[in-house]
Formats: structure tokens, sequence, C-alpha cells
């Protein structure tokens, strides 16, 4: 291996990093590292003047080891490994440290800051020391798209790659299409069909020649990789099975059962019932009471289930809106009817959403505010002598005064939560879930989309709880990643993955059952661990599970690893204690 | 081709003993008959278990008079360091010969306490010890005769290569005494010899290659169990049987005597090449067979182990990362 030539950049992140980290000072200490030629300090090292400056000192240097001392690698090591690929030098031979995420903005004395950044730089250091040149290895992607779940966003999407002439394996674990968007009547704001928009959707979608809809059918055995992805089909027999490139996840939300809330007593108060049960009335074209009776006095009760610790702590972001809907129908339908809006705060963000509030606020109907961390409305069968079928007890906080309103119907504008089932899709696809049992997008801002397998796409309401337009529209971003990929015909995987050391593993067998991606087979011949390279997502788990330092992982060598550790502690100064040997 | 190897002047030899139980010195014995071909290729110039040759003899020396050194124990005390000094000046090869002067071994084990320690159980609480007035050792103590000493005692045992350059290691406890022939023929016939610092009279692969038990991929733990609490069909892997082995981790070259005596392979002849600490590599390994998702389960069936440190560091403590318990 030819000798280290290791440039450090310091990056100032603007204000970011610099405001907290004398980043001279650790360029400077970097200086002193073996094998360090350069080490400088930039305001922004992602820019193209910083890029440029990396290039123009390896080429003038002769660099080939590059420290970028900076944000997080999730957001920029990418960027840095294009900056090396561009000056000529393998991508891998690079090292970031992130002194942002993990110092500046988790700090605030100064000279602590900068002794923590010297530390994950010097560490940095020392490792890029061990880097060694990967290459990078391409794979055919299979144009057929896995989309699970039949709601709106994966109607939309499976219809958007379907027209685009792609093939489309739809899988719905219910037996019919339509989803969440099924059971509802008008959509806010403008009160169109939903069910024109959805019915025209599952038209299509049954008629169309590149979609292939699987009803009763739950994702499960996935196996493979981004662009060749598996799944067998049990049900048609013992080698059916499914191909294909990408997958997009479309599950969606359920909503939530509110019978767990005590002072609502849904379940056992006939005439409390969930907002979407008031859809199915909405739709019925009767509003009536259980008894058949029509309600003069209903109530509209928000957040049920959605931001409070005893539920759900996020909000469910179409709730709001929808009872504004159904209190703007209600008015249509009855005009003589008392309307009550029980709410925490209104949440009204989005196009047209704040006139739909401002509309339905002037058209005689009774706002009420209450805390809803701290005193929920009760509600209680009235007593025979009242006109009404239930009383309700309200703190209104605005005016302070406990009220109680008399009600007919109570709807509850119940919160949309995760299904029973998304751990068992997540495992299947091989992507995490957020602590609400979200899936998580590969980034929030920069790929909404996407996650961090490879070939897998989320859309809709399975990411978070969102309303028609924003599902659609990541149905539709999805669809155009899916799209982008199979259109490029090809896809880069991961270059750092597990390999065996013939010479040194002993047939154990050890690692075998430990890999979650089933990538490690035996060789019976030579008795050897043999690592599928392709099947490799490079977790390591085998790297810890070999007893004999066989197998490794590229990029994260023990000696990486090792020596990255030794460059972390090479910057801590300890008060030496003298062994009895030098004594 | 005969009288010209006559003609070749013989290697001078020297076997030395540090912190060691004899084990080393007694398996050079074992090589019986050969020892005639041995001497018949070299002297022995210092050898305490076998000849009377005083450590002034070996100062006298002048440097790099000994061809081979095979120092075996580990370094306890002062004067273990000060031969392994003196002998590394005295030597043109010097071996770090068994399991103690390749990692530690099992006197290394005493880094999980220190001189005060081990002190205080030796001459003070131990069952068979009577000792009201604390006397200790001394470095020094007057006799008519003169001035006594003793060596010091430290703290840490420390594997050879820890306080001089060690040119080769042989492991084990003790190495099989075919290895030793192997080694020191090669060296007498004046073979190419590895690179420095190679581990000699060993494979790069681990136990389990030669092992025949039969092994699979089903290696998931639900209870640790000793040897003694199963009935071992002498066929199945032990680590399948819930028996920790160290096989898997542990070097081949002793031709798994242990295995083969139907009980699990301890550990001594220490890891295969590139393996910074063996200790911590089969925990790790061990870990990933822990057949359970649940912690409190998990931390029930880890609690099985009896004495990991010494299961799993039985014979590599200070050569380890860890090195010692931090007291």
């Amino acid at each position: 291996m030819e000798e280290p030539r290791i440039g450090v950049y310091v990056c100032w992140c603007g204000t970011n990093i610099e405001k907290v980290v004398d980043v001279a000072e650790v360029a400077k200490a970097m200086e002193k590292l073996p094998n360090v030629v350069l080490s400088k300090n930039y305001k922004y090292m992602c820019s193209d003047p910083g890029q440029d400056l990396i290039i123009k000192d390896i080429k003038e240097n002769n660099l080939n080891r590059i420290v970028v001392s900076a944000c997080s690698p999730r957001i920029h090591e990418l960027t840095f490994r294009k900056t090396l690929e561009k000056a000529g030098l393998n991508p891998y031979l690079l090292q970031m440290a992130n002194i942002r995420e993990h110092v500046s903005w988790v700090h605030d004395d100064k000279k602590a800051a900068t002794d923590k950044a010297k530390s994950l730089v010097a560490a940095a250091v020392t490792r890029v020391n061990h880097h060694e040149e990967l290459q990078k290895r391409t794979v055919d992607i299979n144009p057929a798209t896995l989309i699970i779940g039949g709601g709106i966003a994966g109607l939309t999407a499976a219809l958007e790659i379907a027209d685009a002439g792609k093939k489309v394996f739809l899988l719905e674990k219910t037996n019919h299409l339509g989803g969440v968007v099924a059971g509802i009547d008008q959509s806010f704001p403008y009160f169109d069909s939903a069910q024109q928009i959805i019915q025209q959707f599952i038209k299509r979608i049954k008629q169309h020649e590149n979609v292939e809809v699987l009803l009763n059918t739950k994702a499960e055995n996935i196996t493979g990789y981004v662009g060749n992805f598996k799944m067998p089909l049990p049900m048609l027999g013992i080698d059916a099975e499914l191909e294909f490139g990408n997958i997009i996840v479309a599950t969606g939300l359920k909503p939530y059962d509110p019978s767990a809330i005590r002072e609502y007593g849904y379940g056992y108060l006939p005439n409390v019932i969930t907002s979407l049960e008031f859809e199915k009335m909405l739709m019925s074209g009767k509003i009536e009471t259980k008894d058949g009776k029509t309600p003069e006095d209903i109530l509209i009760i928000h957040c049920v289930g959605s931001r409070n610790k005893n539920c759900h702590e996020y909000c469910s972001r179409t709730c709001c809106m929808t009872a504004l809907k159904f209190a703007t129908q209600l008015r249509s339908a009855l005009p003589k009817a008392n309307i009550y809006q029980a709410y925490a705060d209104m949440r009204s963000f989005g196009k047209d959403c704040e006139e739909l509030y401002l509309k339905a606020s002037q058209k005689d109907i009774m706002f009420l505010m209450y805390d809803q961390q701290k005193y929920l409305p009760e509600i209680r069968r009235a007593p025979n002598r009242e006109k009404c079928e239930m009383l309700v007890e309200i703190e209104e906080i605005l005016s302070g005064d406990m009220v109680e309103v008399p009600a007919d119907l109570v709807i509850l504008m119940t919160a949309m939560e995760a299904h029973e089932d998304v751990k068992d899709v997540a495992r299947t696809v091989g992507v995490s879930l957020c602590g609400n049992d979200f899936f998580i997008e590969r980034h929030p801002k920069l790929d909404p989309v996407a996650t961090t397998t490879d070939g897998v796409f989320i859309a809709g309401t399975c990411q978070a709880p969102k309303d028609i337009p924003d599902s659609v529209a990541q149905a539709k971003a999805a669809a155009a990643r899916v799209l982008s990929s199979i259109d490029v015909g090809q896809v880069e995987i991961e270059v750092t993955t597990a390999f065996t050391n013939e010479d040194l593993c002993c047939g154990c067998q050890t690692c075998i059952s430990v890999c979650p991606y089933k990538a490690i087979g035996f060789n019976e011949e030579n008795r050897v661990s043999v690592v599928n390279e392709i099947l490799c997502k490079g977790c390591g788990t085998c790297s810890s599970a070999c007893p004999t330092g066989a197998i490794r992982t590229r990029h994260f060598t023990d000696k990486q690893i090792m020596s990255q550790i030794e460059g972390m502690l090479s910057m801590t100064k300890r008060k030496s204690k003298k062994t009895e040997l030098e004594v | 081709m005969e009288n010209s190897e006559k003609k070749k002047p013989k290697l001078k030899m020297a076997v030395y003993w540090g912190a060691a139980c004899g084990g080393c010195c007694v398996s050079v014995l074992d090589v019986h008959e050969k020892l005639f071909d041995i001497t018949e290729l070299a002297d022995l110039v210092f050898w305490p278990i076998a000849l009377d040759v005083k450590y002034d003899d070996v100062r006298a020396m002048p440097n790099g008079y000994i061809d081979v050194t095979l120092f075996n124990g580990a370094i306890r005390n002062s004067e273990n360091q000060y031969m392994a000094m003196l002998l590394r000046e005295k030597s043109k090869i010097l071996v770090a010969y068994g399991s103690c002067a390749h990692l530690g071994g099992i006197p290394g084990l005493a880094n999980f306490t220190n001189r005060d320690g081990i002190f205080e159980r030796v001459y003070d609480t131990s069952e068979s010890t009577v000792n009201p007035e604390k006397t200790r050792p001394q470095l020094k103590t007057q006799v008519p005769e003169g001035e006594l000493h003793l060596p010091y005692f430290f703290d840490d045992v420390l594997a050879l290569d820890q306080v001089v350059c060690v040119d080769y290691y042989v492991p084990g406890c003790p190495p099989q005494t075919e290895r030793l022939v192997e080694v020191f023929m090669a060296i007498a016939t004046g073979a190419t010899l590895p690179s420095k610092k190679t581990v000699l009279g060993a494979w790069d692969k681990t136990q389990c290659d030669e092992c025949i038990r039969t092994k699979t991929d089903k290696k998931t733990i639900k209870e640790f169990r000793r040897p003694y609490e199963i009935e071992d069909d002498g066929e199945t892997c032990f680590l399948e049987q819930g028996v920790i082995c160290m096989g898997p981790a542990t070097r081949g070259g002793c031709g798994y005597r242990c295995i083969k005596g139907n009980a699990p392979c301890k550990g001594c002849y220490g890891p295969s090449p590139d393996i910074s600490d063996p200790g911590a590599k089969m925990i790790s390994s061990i870990g990933t067979m822990i057949d359970s998702n649940d912690p409190v389960e998990i931390s029930e069936i880890v609690d099985q182990v009896a004495d990991p440190a010494g299961t799993f560091y039985r014979f590599s403590l200070p050569g380890s990362i860890i090195r010692r318990k931090i007291l």
C-alpha cells in the first residue's frame, strides 16, 4: 500500500460549527498527526469552492486520503465521495467526522466542544489511514413493481407506473380496494365527492393491462435486493412467486378505537359515533339517531386519541378539517339543529383550509374550546326529563366556565394510527419504524419517499397521518422514483459488504443463522461459509459473530474500527499513572 | 552431505521459565528420544529445570551468544522481567513459548486483582493461614550469612512481548511436543523462517476445521451448561449442546486434544491471526447464539455462564485489549 498522504478539512458550516468550535485550533491540532500532509478550515466545505479546494489540494499535493470534518455523513458523505472521484481518487478513501450534530449543535462550552471535535477528527484521521479502495458494483433492475396496499396512495402509484407501461403487482390484504377513502363521503375543503375519485381509480386499476391486483394477500417472505426482489405466493402453487425490482409500501393507517377513553362512553352510549361512522351516515343520506329520530343537538369532539400522552402524542392532521366539513354538511342538512364543536386547537393549515374554517364559523356553529391535556368532555346519558339523549360536560377554557351541552348525537374525531400488522410489513421489506410505528423515510426533507433500504419506497399515511392531496402527492413522488430507477435500468449496490477469508474460516457456521438477509451459505466441499455479496447489506452482524475473524465487513474492519478508537483516545489528556515498571 | 552437516557448528539453545507452572519445561522433556536428535544439533547452554547453570554464567555470555531461547511463563515479578531482558540481549531468536509467555496465560488471570489483593489472600485470609502479625515477604532480609533478596511482585502480570521484543510465538498450555520438534528442526536446519512476530507451531485455521464433531448452523443456545450437565453423545458440536467451547476462536495445531477427550476447548492455543481480543471475539460470537429477544431472558441466560472472565480470557487476559480489571 502506498504511504498515506492525508488532507484534513474542518468546515465552519457558516456559523453552525464555527460559533461553538474553534475550527482553526482543530485544524492545527491535526497537523501533528502521522501522515497528515495538510489541514485546513473553510467556511462551507460542501460549496463548490470548498469542494474545488479539496480537488486542487489532492492534485497539487498528491493526497490519497481525505478527512472532512463537518456535518453528518448522512447529509454530505455522498457529496464528498463524488469530490474525491472528480479528483481521481477512490471515493472510499474518505472519512467524515461529524462535528455539527455531534458537537456544535449539542454543546455550548467552546473549550470542551473544541476538545471533543479534536477527538472526533483525530479518530477519523487515524481511521482513514486504513481505508481501502472499494469498487462499485451494479445490478439490473427488474421493471416490475410491487405495491403493498390498495388505498388511495397505492392506487395512485399503481396507475402512475402502469400508465408508463410498466408492470405493477398491487397487493391488498382485505377483499376490496379503496382503503379509508372508500369510506368517505365528501372531502375537504372543496366538498367534492371522494367516492367519485376512488371508484374511478378502482375501475381503471381493474381494467389496466399492466396491473395485477392480488386481494386478500399480505406481503410476506420477501427476499432479494434492489432490482431483484421475490415474493412467494403459496396459495397459487408451491413454485408461484412474484418477481419485481422495486417496492412501494402504501399500507395506510386505521382509525383509533375510542372505547379506550372512558369519558366518551363509546360502545355503550349508542349515539356516540366515530367520524368514519358518521361518513357512512352521510353517504346513506340519513342523519339520525339510533332510534331513527332526527338529532336536534349535535356535538363534534376533536382530538380523540390524538395529542394526548395517554393515546397518541402526535396530531392526526386531518380531523380538524373533517370536523369543519361535518359541521358545514350538518348545517345544510339540518338547518335548525344546534351544532357544537368541542376543539382543543383548531389546525386549519393547507390550501383553502383556513377559508373553510372562516366559512364554517359563519354558519351558526358553537365552538367550545377544551383543554385536552387536562379535562376531556364527559358524556353521560341525559335523565328522562330532558329532551336530549345525552348531556356533555365541558370545561370551556376561553370563558373559564363549566358548560353543559345537550346532545342527541356525538361525533368523535378519531385519530389515525398504525395497523397492528405494520411490524410484519416493516420486517419483510426491511424498513425501520419510528416510535409511533410509522415508516421512517430516508430523509424527512431531502428524500421523503425513499427509505434506508434501496428499492423500497413509502407513500401515504403509513409514513405519517396526512390528507388525500398529500397522500396522492407522495404516491406520485414514489412512482417517479421507481420509474426513474427502471429507466436507468441498473442500480449501484452496496459495496461495503461482508466477505469470507477462506484461509481462516473454520466452518463452524455461526454466521449463517445470524444473517438477517439470508446472504450466507455453506460450501460443503471446502467446509467454509460463503457470503452472497449481492444479498449482503453490510450490516456487520456476521463479522461480530464470526469467532475466527474470517468474515470481515468492507469499510468496517476491526483494524479500521480499532484505529478509530485509538485516534479518539489519543487526544484525551489523562494523568498518566506511572507503572511500577517505570519506577 | 552428512559430513558437511557435522561440520556445521552446533546451535546454542536456552530454555527459561518466568511465571510458569513447569509444564512447558516438561513439554520440552516430552520430546523423549527425540532429545537425542535435538542435542545432536544443539547444545543446551541454560535450562534451570535440567541443568545447573547460574545467572552469572548467562551474564558472562556475549550478546547474541545464544541462538534460540524458548522463554516460557509470564512476567509477574522483577526477576522474570530482568531475565527476559537479559535473555533478549543474549539471544539471536527469542521465542515466547507457551500460553503464559504468549498472552499471559493462567497467571494472567491475576490481573483481575492486584499485588495487595493477592498478598492479602495468600498471607492473611486463606483458610490454611495463621498470620496475626500480618508478615509480608520483604525485598531484603538480613541473615548471618548476608543480605537475602526477593524479587519485587508486580501489580500486573504481563506477556513476554509486553517487556521485550519477541521474535516468534509458540502457543499452547503446554505446546504440543510435535509442534516444538517441528519448530526446532526448522530453526536448526536453517529452513526459511516466516517473518518475525509470527505464531509458529499452530495453524491459522481454528479448531473446528480439524474437529470431527458434527457442526451445523443451528448454534442457538437457550441454556448454558457445563460439561458434566450434559449427556454428551461424543458427536455433536459442544456449542450446539449449550457448552461453551473456545474451539471456533482458537488456533488449531494441538490436535484438538481436549475435544477428543470429550472436554470443550479452553482456548490455550490463542486466537487466529488479526484478532485483537480473543475473549471479546468469543463473547461477541456467543452473544449471537443466545436464542432469545427478551432482555430479561437474555440476562438470565447470560448469568448461567459460570466464571465468564475465566472462561473467555482463561489464557489471554494480559495480552487482550482490556489487559486487567481496573481497580
